[in-house]
């Protein structure tokens, strides 16, 4: 039996842990799969993608605070009831913090970040190393298998089918299960749009020239929906802070679209906005090496430009 | 020192006795201030002198007279006017020196005495001129008692200081008085120096012999596999994790102050000094000392507490830009940045604590192998328009490989000097090749920021890389990769000749293989650190210089250069209180140039950047792009 590590927010299955399910199912050929979930005893789950085998339901008011040592306790717990011949969780940040106390616990290896397995003496599996520039082909022993599925590598499985049953119990949890656990949570500082998640990111440079220059890229972001950035030259200058800065030191964003202003475009910069995917650079330097990034440019004096693509917008809107 | 971690200084021994020599006895750091140098050379030396008065006038205080065994040489010399006479130019010589001290201190009151325990300072200097003014007064009462081993002639100052003394019974008991207070403040001066920062004079002449003898840019490797667990060590978490050179460091300060004159972190007013932070290291070690020793001897475990933040801030570990000119000032070779880099060590492996924005570099440098996160497949995209020959696994040792480094590559401010040194290159007529996509980040920026561990990963993988290309001269243009190229990593297995392109291009100038044509434009050069100070590299640049303008002078230069602000991976960190790049830039722009040459990508970076926010009329480039465009027949392209 193969046993799947199920994550939900909002009594909802998770996307990767429908991915991690498809992994499992493909992995484990005509062998049964069963599933393991976690809930706090005010939370409920939809089982009816999960089948068709069984969901083993741990309840307990820890899972509430994520609790990880918990979680794992809970599945070494069932895998030692079942004799699971492997675990698999999906690979977010929890998945892989789970199961790496899980092998702990079990003193078994764990693959984390698979992208395939096949099963064998000894399972062959494949996964990404340095941060996805890499894939590694080994070989993992283990009893049970302990693998993390590399998120997006796999199509997720629609074809699930309601469990056969569900096997709801209360685990026994020491203490020390319990001492990692969400104690607190603290809403991001600073308001408006985070840079990070920004689809349209407008940033300011040295060649705006003061605090008070930026009330011209403040304006075009209101109008765009976007963040406010700046380069590291403004929050050395002390115009903007640090939490503003596009950069190598600063932030890293991938806007669909990036609006550089009064930025030449140093290394430290580009590698803060490579994942853009487009870049309008509006600089008066027609050297600047942003330029070499930049898909579409306006060489001139940002501030006349950047008001005036304020005001086409604001016509164009009627407003 | 019992308690100090194990390190190699025990080598080179010829050299060490040369630094003796010249560091101790000539005070030759002492002598790169002129003034306050003089003053302490004439302290030091005249007691060197007055030496074997000590034991006269220790002899002496038994009774007036016979002193000493007739015949022996304490005796012989006490009757030669040749000695009487050292004695007395010495004698004053110590005295204008105690009052230039005190004229330095309390009149002119330089800042690099701020921090330091100055009323100590005037009690020890008190103690000294106590000291040689009871023994000049007691050799002028001998004179006046007729009871002098020297003919009196030779000694001019005892012998007109005898003028104020008759021959009775009042100079016979100040005679007494005289010798007793001298031996007394002697005895006084020894009781008192162990508590002092005048401890030096013992630890002063230990610290210089054992300091370093290889290039200054070179750092101590850790080592991670083949040591036995005691001596397993991750930097400096706490006292017990000190080396025992680290500890003899902190004996040995001075408080003088130079390095902390010197450092563009304390200048710039960042929380840093070099001084405060060896004081607050020897405060920890003396406090906690004790106690580990005790428990040491009683077979029980003891932790003594952080040294960050316990001795010094988190901040000043930071501040540091390794650019070495407080090792450099040193009068007695504490090697601060050793310290800094032991504390950075253990802060990023051991508790993964330090400034957040760094981070991305150290992930970068790890996983791309450059400090950008640029893909590697692009490090060679620049060379292709030049056509440089990119070196591929199977072809044969090239007779000189040009190591371009991950700045030239991929910053496109700094690809002009790779550009530029390709194409003088083959001007000249030098056959050479780059390994392109298999050129990874030296590890430099990730070992100053304290992570062993990636830089040791790199340096292997490199030295793998160089050996199998049978690589045996390199050029490099950064002169961050150089040192590590150069200094580094022989300790790794990788021993190759590298020269900076400065170096190389001055040479093939001198051959008569590049003619640049000559201009009178004022032209000023800024020495990186990691080139001047830490090795040596001062001519060469200033050679080239020369050839494409008139050379100008800043005020710090040479081996007392001033730091761009990118050194010790600070290129990657956010600085605190006002910019170093901007201060070097108005140093650069008040010489009246309108050139500032360099040699570093990092200082062309930096210094660019401190151009713009100055908004000075002042032009950056490498000395490498100079050349080339002074080569190129005007009008063309």
């Amino acid at each position: 039996m193969i046993l799947v590590l199920v994550e939900h927010e909002g009594g909802a299955t998770t996307e990767l842990t429908s991915q991690a399910l498809a992994f499992g199912r493909s992995l484990a050929g005509d062998e049964p799969v069963d599933c393991v979930a976690c809930i706090a005893p005010s939370q409920e789950i939809a089982t009816d993608e999960l089948g068709p085998g069984t969901l083993h339901l741990a309840e307990h008011d820890a899972y509430a605070s994520l609790a990880p040592d918990a979680v794992a306790a809970t599945v070494a717990g069932v895998v030692e009831r079942t004799g699971a011949r492997a675990v698999v969780a999906p690979g977010s940040d929890t998945g892989n913090d789970v199961l790496a106390r899980v092998a702990a616990r079990l003193d078994q290896p764990l693959a984390s970040n698979c992208v395939a397995a096949t099963a064998g003496e000894p399972a062959r599996v494949t996964r990404t190393r340095w941060g996805g520039s890499l894939l590694e082909e080994a070989e993992l022993d283990g009893a049970p298998l302990l693998l993390t599925v590399q998120p997006h590598a796999v199509a997720a499985d629609v074809a699930g089918a309601p469990v056969a049953g569900v096997e709801r119990f209360t685990p026994v949890l020491a203490d020390a299960d319990l001492a990692v656990r969400v104690a607190d949570r603290v809403e991001a500082a600073g308001s408006g749009i985070a840079l990070a998640d920004a689809n349209v990111v407008v940033s300011g440079g040295r060649g705006v020239g003061s605090t008070e220059g930026f009330a011209i890229i403040e304006e075009l972001a209101g109008l765009l929906g976007a963040a406010v950035g700046c380069s590291r030259a403004v929050t050395m200058a002390g115009w903007r802070p640090h939490t503003d800065q596009v950069g190598q030191t600063g932030t890293k964003i991938a806007p669909e679209l990036y609006i550089p202003c009064g930025i030449s475009g140093a290394t430290q910069h580009m590698a803060g906005c490579k994942g853009a995917k487009r870049i309008l650079a509006i600089v008066d330097d027609a050297e600047a090496p942003i330029l070499a990034g930049a898909d579409y440019a306006v060489i001139g004096d940002l501030h006349e430009i950047v008001p005036a693509i304020s005001a086409e917008l604001r016509k164009a809107r009627g407003s | 020192m019992r308690l100090g971690k194990p390190v190699e200084r025990f080598g080179d021994v010829p050299v060490r006795v040369r630094n003796e020599a010249v560091i101790v006895l000539g005070q030759r750091k002492l002598l790169q201030r002129l003034v306050p140098g003089l003053v302490h050379a004439a302290i030091f030396w005249g007691f060197l002198v007055l030496f074997p008065t000590i034991l006269l006038a220790l002899a002496g205080v038994v009774d007036r007279e016979p002193w000493l065994p007739h015949g022996s040489p304490l005796d012989w010399l006490a009757s030669q006017g040749w000695f009487a006479l050292l004695v007395d130019v010495f004698a004053v010589l110590v005295l204008a020196g105690v009052a230039s001290a005190l004229w330095i201190r309390k009149v002119q009151r330089p800042r690099r005495f701020e921090g330091s325990h100055l009323g100590e300072a005037d009690l020890i200097l008190g103690l000294i001129a106590g000291i040689v003014t009871t023994l000049l007064l007691w050799h002028a009462t001998r004179i006046a008692l007729g009871v002098n081993e020297w003919p009196a002639s030779w000694s001019p100052v005892s012998n007109a200081l005898s003028n104020l003394f008759g021959d009775g019974t009042a100079t016979e008991v100040l005679e007494r008085v005289f010798v007793w207070a001298h031996v007394l403040l002697i005895l006084g001066f020894l009781v008192y120096l162990p508590h002092s920062k005048h401890l030096h004079i013992a630890t002063a002449a230990i610290n210089v012999f054992f300091g370093r003898t290889r290039a200054r840019g070179r750092l101590e490797p850790l080592r991670f596999d083949d040591v036995p667990e005691s001596e397993l060590r991750f930097g400096a978490g706490t006292v017990s994790d000190l080396t025992w050179k680290e500890m003899v460091d902190t004996f040995s300060c001075t408080e003088c102050g130079r390095c902390q004159d010197v450092c563009p972190a304390y200048a710039t007013g960042k929380e840093l000094s070099p001084k405060l932070l060896i004081m607050g290291l020897r405060d920890q070690l003396l406090a906690e000392g004790p106690k580990l020793l005790a428990a040491r001897r009683g077979g029980e475990a003891y932790e003594p507490p952080p040294l960050v933040p316990g001795a010094v801030s988190d901040d000043v570990v930071w501040d540091c830009v390794t650019c070495g000119a407080c090792i450099h000032e040193c009068p007695v070779s504490i090697e601060h940045v050793d310290h800094i880099v032991d504390l950075r060590r253990h802060l990023v492996m051991v508790e993964s604590r330090f400034p957040a924005e760094a981070e991305p570099m150290l992930r970068d440098v790890e996983r791309s192998a450059n400090p950008w996160g640029k893909p590697q497949a692009e490090r060679a995209a620049w060379a292709e328009a030049v056509g440089v020959r990119v070196l591929e696994p199977d072809d044969p040792p090239p007779a000189l490989l040009y190591w371009v480094g991950c700045a030239a590559s991929f910053d496109e401010r700094a690809r002009r000097t790779a550009e530029a040194t390709a194409t003088l290159l083959r001007t000249a007529g030098v056959d050479f090749a780059i390994l392109g996509p298999r050129e990874s980040c030296t590890g430099d920026p990730a070992r100053r920021m304290g992570n062993e561990y990636l830089f040791q990963e790199h340096a292997r993988q490199n030295v793998e890389t160089l050996n199998g290309a049978g690589v045996t001269r390199v050029v490099a243009n950064c002169p961050h990769c150089f040192n590590t190229l150069a200094n580094e990593y022989p300790d790794f297995g990788g021993s190759y000749e590298v020269v900076h392109h400065t170096e190389l291009l001055a040479e093939l100038v001198r051959d008569g293989r590049l003619s640049p044509a000559a201009a009178e434009t004022p032209v000023t050069y800024h020495d990186s650190c990691y080139l001047a100070r830490h090795n040596d590299v001062i001519a060469s640049p200033r050679e080239l210089v020369a050839t494409v303008g008139r050379p100008v002078e800043m005020p710090r230069h040479g081996k007392r250069t001033f730091c761009c602000g990118a050194g010790g991976a600070r290129m990657w960190m956010e600085e605190r209180g006002s910019p170093i790049n901007e201060e070097r830039v108005r140093e650069a722009a008040e010489t009246g140039a309108g050139t500032l040459a360099v040699a570093c990508p990092f200082c062309t970076v930096m210094l660019d950047d401190g151009v713009r926010q100055g908004g000075h009329d002042l032009r950056v480039a490498d000395v490498a792009v100079l050349m080339a465009e002074a080569l190129e027949p005007p009008g063309s392209e």
